[in-house]
């Protein structure tokens, strides 16, 4: 039987790839069993949906100013 | 500029990997000003270096290899040695004994947290996400940001940083858990 330390890094996992099916198997029995993890998995979720959320990325985008800008000293070298 | 590789086309690099790179400073230097210059720095130095490009890489491998010289030149010129000391800091390894105790239970079980939806209407939960996410250990924001930004794939982002897969899902796990800590502390509680 997984330990929530382990389980809860295997959900982590689950959302960047494709898990063995034994890993799977183990977490999906530990998150039927423990509502921790089960809240954890569905935190998870909430984060995932959060960066993914078109909002917060436009803060880590060049603006068009800056894109003209660096283009232009490009064209200058 | 016909001599070299078909497949490099600097012209295209602003486009295809500026915000990448540009994203990628802001996480380190968090001043849209200096993370701007840092990436034209880095363009035109890769442009000018373009033929040492060894081609055993990506194109943006390359590029943030360049950009991480960059940024830290730019921590040298301001004496930010803590800074440094910040970048090289081994935090992949450290353990989880935040959130779980010996027997590998949480400390702090988790409870359920309200609806996306109606979160993310909120300017202050976009506020309180920014700052959750500069609160990040370095190492930590950029697999988060490289992952769930960029659409990066782990293979990739633990070639960026040169670790293993395993230390690559244990990283991504605590950038997610402290995240959820962070998000809980400043705006459900």
């Amino acid at each position: 039987m997984l330990n929530c330390n382990k389980a809860s890094l295997l959900a982590s996992r689950a959302l960047d790839e494709k898990l063995p099916f034994g890993s799977k198997f183990m977490l999906n029995l530990h998150l039927m069993l423990c509502r921790s993890c089960k809240n954890f998995a569905k935190q998870l979720a909430f984060l995932q949906a959060a960066a993914h959320h078109t909002r917060i990325n436009e803060h880590l985008k060049l603006s068009k100013k800056a894109k003209q800008r660096i283009s232009n000293a490009i064209k200058a070298k | 500029m016909t001599s070299e590789k078909p497949a490099l086309n600097p012209q295209t690099w602003l486009e295809q990997h500026g915000d990448y790179l540009f994203g990628y400073a802001m996480l380190k230097i968090k001043d849209t000003h200096i993370a701007e210059d840092l990436v034209q720095e880095t363009l035109l130095a890769a442009i000018a270096a373009k033929d040492s490009f060894a081609g055993q890489s990506s194109v943006r491998t390359w590029l943030i290899g360049i950009l991480k010289h960059k940024i830290i030149d730019h921590f040298r010129r301001q004496n930010r040695t803590i800074a440094i000391d910040d970048w090289v800091e081994n935090d992949e390894l450290a353990s989880l004994d935040r959130f779980f105790n010996a027997n590998g239970h949480w400390i702090q079980k988790p409870a359920a947290f309200p609806d996306p939806e109606s979160a993310f209407q909120h300017n202050e939960f976009w506020h309180v996400f920014q700052q959750c996410l500069a609160g990040l250990k370095p190492k930590q924001a950029e697999v988060f940001v490289s992952k769930e930004f960029y659409g990066l794939s782990n293979d990739e982002i633990c070639k960026h940083l040169s670790i293993t897969s395993t230390n690559c899902w244990v990283l991504m796990h605590r950038a997610r858990l402290s995240l959820i800590q962070c998000l809980k502390k400043n705006w459900i509680d």
